[in-house]
């Protein structure tokens, strides 16, 4: 079979035949940047994405979120005409604010148990040698370059996405937001509750209630408006993952948008999965494009 | 057919608690002994006085026999009706009045007196020193008692099964009469709920800013209303919680009247008292937690840095919000370009023939 990059465009698209298109994956052949637009999918998720404690954790935190913002909101914006319409189902301020204050304390197990699965997980890719940076939510200049690129590709002026990780710029900017978000949000939160005890705590007493006032209800704003007006749309509503991507229920993902968005995390999993090899091998070829290796 | 017996009987008892309901509410006896029901028991007594204001002379008999002014006799506090038939009243009750009514174990007959002195003393009861506009503005006894048509006891709060154990030893008379007199307050720190009386000191008075600048009160004082509205009490209180501190939760003692400006040393919001004051509420109040402000308001000249950074975290906020609603309207559009329509088809959303041109 032939192994050599100048031998495998036979598609019509010649024009595109630049290293950045096409990449090479031992016993696949050349794959070229956009297969994605030809592979078949499963709504419901083809390849394996997170594991079941990020899916238990992810579901503890959307429903501890959806609590602390109903019950905490309502409570801040307590003039306005609907504040009254949730709460009083809750029980009114008296009974909303215990049930906020048991959310925020899942919520903090969540953040407790994801520090933890954090640690060990990374110990043990450590220990086996293992640990790729390009597979973690650590940030780097890559991703502000994906972003970049990505950009241009959306206006045009781009011919494919970039090839990004496991998280790509976005998730990562969520995420480095949720750390933010959250540690904000817990010592605010645990300076208003605990004011007595609190106020030994901080230097100034008088400053750090009124910023904690501030950076409560502001962070939460600000929180439940991305979740909302941003997240949900991003994840749910853009063409091609609408009505619903289920990768938060299932902690898999389509087979398109792993190629599509994390196309790096894609070829590090054909590695170890001969029967996904497979399939790509008889989608290329149906495309005709050329593939290499044996029958698995 | 065994349970329709039972039912039969239940239903019985419930037509029997019924009729006894009807039997037992009749009037109790009131304080008229002089019998001024005999012409105000009429609900069109009244007439159109002097400035064309309607006025209503009729006594409810069922409702005031439920006040807790039920015993005193109205010659008691309309002490200028001299002989019956009377001549138009001229003279505004006096609160202070003596009344023919002796409290258990007590010598004299019972007055207003000592809530009157303690009210007078406070920053509400009028000065020599006060201008005549202040003085008209400062609110008197029926100002914020005001009784609109007698205010009922709020008989839900009584317990009537507490009140069950009192006949044990008490005579039930003079034990109801002191349960729903007495007892329904010290539950609460007023009768009054905690939203009657944050409304009862904001509106036309302390939330009108215009007015309290005239009689020269602090910065503090003209926004006290809109600051605890927007701090964590005001809001719980507004949305009913039971709680939370209104008003005369930290403005008054027990004597609920003994509101003071909060230099005087016996305010209850004097610096030396705000501990005893917090820890009605917050048990573990420290010399440090007293410092906290309650009336928070964030302004450029008290607050520079809060102000500065309230003003820069809507920017932010709204940055990030715009920010990232162009991001996905540019990922929208691209992914448009691409093909991808919102029609569903197997489950997800369909791709279709791109626009790009490769």
């Amino acid at each position: 079979m032939a192994t050599s990059s100048e031998t495998v465009v036979t598609s019509a698209n010649d024009s595109t035949a630049d290293s950045d298109y096409m990449h090479y994956v031992e016993g696949v052949g050349h794959i070229p940047r956009d297969i994605y637009k030809h592979v078949l999918s499963d709504p419901l998720g083809d390849l394996p994405r997170y594991s079941i404690h990020i899916v238990i954790q992810h579901l503890l935190m959307f429903i501890t979120f959806i609590t602390l913002a109903s019950t905490g909101l309502s409570l801040h914006f307590g003039d306005l005409f609907w504040a009254p319409l949730i709460l009083a189902p809750l029980g009114g301020p008296d009974v909303a604010r215990v049930i906020h204050r048991i959310s925020a304390g899942i919520m903090i197990f969540v953040a407790v148990y994801h520090v933890f699965t954090l640690i060990i997980g990374t110990y043990d890719k450590l220990s086996k040698k293992k640990f790729d940076i390009i597979r973690t939510q650590i940030p780097t200049l890559k991703d502000w370059n994906d972003l970049k690129h990505d950009i241009r590709y959306f206006l045009g002026k781009e011919k494919y996405r970039p090839k990004m990780g496991k998280f790509m710029y976005k998730q990562k900017l969520h995420y480095l937001a949720i750390i933010w978000g959250t540690f904000v949000l817990v010592v605010a939160g645990t300076t208003l509750l605990f004011p007595e005890a609190m106020a030994e705590f901080w230097p100034n007493p008088r400053f750090a209630q009124d910023l904690a006032r501030l950076m409560h209800a502001d962070e939460a704003i600000m929180a439940a408006s991305v979740v909302v007006f941003w997240h949900w749309s991003n994840v749910h509503l853009v063409p091609g993952r609408f009505p619903l991507q289920w990768t938060f229920l299932t902690g898999r993902i389509t087979r398109e948008h792993q190629i599509e968005e994390h196309f790096l995390e894609y070829i590090e999993d054909l590695k170890n999965n001969p029967e996904e090899r497979e399939y790509l091998k008889s989608v290329l070829k149906e495309k005709g494009y050329k593939t290499e290796g044996g029958e698995a | 057919m065994k349970h329709l017996k039972g039912i039969t009987f239940i239903s019985l008892f419930v037509f029997l608690l019924l009729f006894l309901c009807i039997v037992f509410v009749s009037p109790a006896n009131a304080a008229d002994s002089e019998n001024c029901l005999m012409c105000h028991k009429y609900r069109f007594l009244g007439r159109i006085d002097e400035q064309g204001r309607k006025r209503n002379y009729n006594v409810d008999e069922y409702i005031y026999n439920e006040t807790v002014h039920r015993n005193v006799p109205c010659r008691d506090c309309h002490t200028s009706i001299q002989n019956l038939p009377h001549d138009p009243i001229t003279e505004e009750v006096n609160c202070g009045n003596q009344c023919h009514i002796k409290p258990p174990f007590a010598k004299e007959n019972f007055s207003h007196k000592a809530i009157i002195e303690t009210y007078n003393k406070s920053v509400h009861g009028s000065k020599s020193t006060d201008s005549e506009e202040l003085k008209a503005a400062k609110p008197y006894c029926k100002y914020c008692h005001l009784n609109p048509r007698y205010t009922k006891v709020d008989e839900e709060r009584v317990a009537s099964s507490t009140l069950q154990r009192c006949f044990n030893c008490h005579e039930e008379k003079g034990v109801t009469q002191a349960f729903k007199h007495i007892t329904h307050r010290l539950r609460h720190k007023t009768s009054r709920s905690r939203q009657e009386i944050v409304e009862l000191c904001s509106k036309n008075c302390h939330e009108d800013a215009d007015k309290m600048r005239r009689f020269g009160v602090s910065n503090e004082s003209i926004e006290s209303v809109e600051t605890y509205k927007r701090s964590i009490h005001g809001k719980a209180v507004s949305l009913g919680s039971e709680m939370t501190a209104d008003c005369v939760s930290c403005h008054a003692t027990s004597k609920i009247h003994d509101i003071y400006k909060k230099d005087e040393a016996a305010s209850t919001v004097n610096k030396n008292n705000l501990k005893r004051t917090c820890q009605q509420c917050h048990l573990d109040v420290n010399a440090k937690f007293v410092q906290i402000d309650v009336h928070s308001g964030i302004t450029s000249n008290e607050k520079p840095f809060l102000h500065f950074l309230e003003i820069q975290l809507g920017f932010v906020l709204y940055g990030s919000i715009f920010g990232l609603l162009g991001l996905a309207l540019i990922e929208t559009i691209g992914r448009k370009k691409d093909g991808i329509k919102w029609q569903i088809k197997d489950g997800t959303s369909w791709r279709g023939k791109s626009k790009r041109g490769f």
